[in-house]
């Protein structure tokens, strides 16, 4: 920018600094209109006690209220109608700007899914627990699937846990294979959300709900 | 000796006993619950793995999620660390029915440790004196009629204990009344039993602890005594080795009678003996820790042994590998628990992110904290932020080096104990090496503090 070459200034200069608040208005926009309602649904639907994201400098953490729901099956189960309850929502600066790919690498390889998952409608259902991934066996890429509908298990030491689709939408790709230990929290397929008019139209509450079943 | 140990806990512990598992060449995974995904623990080791969310209920405490981990990841151990399971003979014995090994004592010397008053029975049978006390207490006119036997003051004790909760000191009948149900309900909730028994309360007394260790085989040894005298609520605050309430022979005697005793009652692996020394100088077995205590740097700078590595030794099924002989504790050493707390603010956790962080160096010093600039303290947890130890030739020196230190340590955006160490430290009571429990919580630590910026 020649501009600004002419400018003897050492620090940053007005241009800079309108500039980054601009970028800073923008991403507090970005966060309230697409990543915090699907950062909402998914804390909801997952039974996690606390999500972060971290994006272009920006962190977003939404920690469910103590006493709220823990149990993960029901909290799955009622993703849909639980939106409101969860309190809590800090979006704040993560330690300055230019620094999130610092911050990135030395975070454990979920994040970078986390991130992308935060965008609408790219979400996932997510390990219940840790042990041994087993998908439904008819689950199949395309198929609709409602919130808190079961689309496999984890076995726990020969006891199942199920993974339940923490929001309506159709499946998405597979994120780790039959058979794979996975942890607690691990995404397992993605949750891929449908055109609206396919589902939200008037046929879409005769249609029939898949359950259980492997 | 093991190919891969699950570490099922948190904090500093969690990274001792990663450093531990580096040096004897063995492999290791951290399990961590959602909220220390960020942990140092987490971060620095070649493999962790999420066991569950913040609440530990859910993940630090959820039996099937710990060895459920231990097997996805090929572990053929866990390390308890302290607190959570650290002492669960249930969790121990399905560790073993899932064919990995339980880093403590076997289940059935947990089993047989379980409960304290059964334990003070049993050592009290191998030649270890004991404070006068009850059985377990069937109601409150039990309660009662059991004070009048011993005598007040009197302590209401939780049989499962441990932390001071439930815990109350009652001075008449009528304080009994009252504090019996509390400590009823209180125990129930911290520990799941309601169990609870009555013993003297001894004025002016001395927290020293002896530290053992027994291999398989029945080799046994002791490695000295802890003395933790500077308590607020129960709560151990400041130790120090040796201790300075102790001559050289009466020290010796303590810690052999305690050896004596716990080997002939079928102890296995670490373990600490609790005492309670008078004024006079007599010691009164008050209860067993059969894990890593907090506290056990102190006794690592003096003799210099790993303990945790001996611990997951002994585990493993080794040899001690070293006799009573082979133990000679050097000089002295000093443990500050660092504290997300505010001393002026009746110790309230305080949680945060840390801003700077600088840690102290020198001759004889040593920090075990999972701190790191820019780490934000989950707020579900103790509010142990770290140990700063020292040891020195003797003890003056070791204060001197303890105050140097904590000057030095620097703990930016939490609010800490390290003042109210500094004071202490400044403290002529300290200094002369007079500290007892109940000094802390009688002169209040505000006054400390306030005392020490003079």
């Amino acid at each position: 920018m020649p501009a600004h070459q002419q400018v003897p200034a050492v620090g940053p200069t007005d241009a800079d600094q309108a500039l980054r608040v601009q970028r800073d208005h923008e991403a507090i926009g970005r966060l309230a209109d697409d990543l915090l309602p699907a950062l909402i649904a998914k804390l909801a639907a997952s039974g996690l006690g606390e999500i972060e994201v971290r994006e272009s400098g920006w962190k977003a953490r939404l920690r469910k209220p103590a006493g709220a729901e823990d149990g993960r099956r029901s909290a799955a189960r009622g993703a849909a109608e639980s939106h409101a309850g969860h309190g809590l929502v800090s979006v704040r600066p993560a330690g300055g700007h230019g620094r999130v790919t610092e911050d990135r690498d030395r975070r454990p390889r979920e994040d970078d899914e986390e991130a992308s998952e935060a965008e609408p409608g790219r979400v996932s259902a997510t390990s219940p627990a840790v042990g041994v991934y087993h998908p439904r066996r008819d689950l199949a890429v395309g198929m609709p699937v409602r919130a808190g509908d079961r689309i496999g298990w984890v076995d726990v030491l020969g006891v199942q846990q199920d993974v339940a689709a923490p929001v309506d939408g159709l499946i998405g790709s597979s994120l780790a294979e039959a058979g794979e230990a996975v942890e607690y929290g691990q995404e397992l397929v993605r949750i891929e959300s449908p055109a609206s008019d396919e589902f939200d139209g008037p046929g879409a509450a005769r249609r029939p709900t898949v359950l259980g079943n492997a | 000796m093991f190919t891969k140990v699950l570490i099922a806990n948190r904090g500093e512990i969690a990274l001792r006993i990663l450093r531990a598992c580096r040096t004897l060449g063995v492999g290791a995974v951290v399990a961590y619950s959602e909220a220390d995904r960020e942990g140092l623990a987490a971060q620095l080791a070649d493999e962790a793995i999420c066991i569950g969310p913040a609440d530990s209920k859910h993940s630090y405490l959820l039996a099937p999620a710990i060895i459920s981990a231990a097997i996805v990841t090929g572990c053929d151990a866990i390390h308890p660390g302290y607190g959570f399971l650290a002492e669960d003979q249930g969790f121990a014995e399905v560790v073993r029915a899932h064919d990995l090994t339980f880093i403590g004592p076997p289940a059935e010397v947990l089993e047989r440790f379980a409960s304290k008053e059964a334990t003070r029975r049993l050592l009290g049978s191998h030649g270890l004196s004991t404070i006068p006390g009850s059985g377990m207490l069937r109601d409150e006119a039990h309660a009662l009629e059991e004070a009048e036997r011993i005598g007040y003051p009197a302590m209401i004790k939780p049989s499962a204990g441990g932390g001071g909760k439930g815990m109350r000191l009652v001075r008449t009948p009528r304080e009994l009344e009252s504090a019996f149900k509390v400590s009823r309900s209180e125990a129930k909730a911290a520990f799941g039993d309601d169990a609870l028994y009555l013993e003297k309360y001894l004025d002016e007394t001395r927290h020293i602890e002896i530290q053992v260790a027994v291999d398989r085989f029945g080799s046994a040894v002791h490695l000295g005594e802890r003395d933790c005298s500077v308590q607020r609520r129960h709560q151990k605050v400041i130790e120090e080795t040796p201790s300075p309430a102790l001559s050289d022979a009466s020290r010796k005697e303590l810690a052999e009678l305690a050896l004596r005793a716990i080997a002939a009652a079928g102890y296995e692996n670490l373990g600490t003996l609790e005492f309670l020394v008078d004024s006079k100088g007599d010691a009164y077995f008050i209860e067993i820790n059969c894990r890593v205590q907090v506290e056990h740097p102190i006794t690592e700078m003096c003799t210099g042994i790993d303990l945790v590595a001996l611990q997951i030794r002994i585990a493993a099924g080794e040899p001690l590998g070293l006799t009573q002989a082979d133990v000679v504790s050097r000089g002295h050493a000093i443990e500050f628990r660092i504290l997300a707390e505010d001393p002026t603010k009746d110790f309230r956790p305080q949680g945060g992110q840390v801003g700077a962080y600088l840690v102290p160096g020198g001759p004889g010093i040593r920090m075990d904290s999972h701190l790191y600039p820019g780490y934000e303290i989950p707020s579900y947890y103790d509010s142990l932020l770290g140990k700063l130890s020292v040891w020195a030739p003797d003890r003056t020196q070791a204060i001197a080096r303890g105050d140097a230190a904590l000057r030095e340590l620097l703990v930016d955006g939490v609010t800490t104990n390290i003042e109210l160490h500094r004071a202490i430290l400044a403290n002529q009571v300290f200094i002369d090496g007079k500290v007892t429990t109940d000094l802390l919580d009688r002169v209040g630590s505000a006054p400390f503090v306030a005392a020490g910026n003079r």
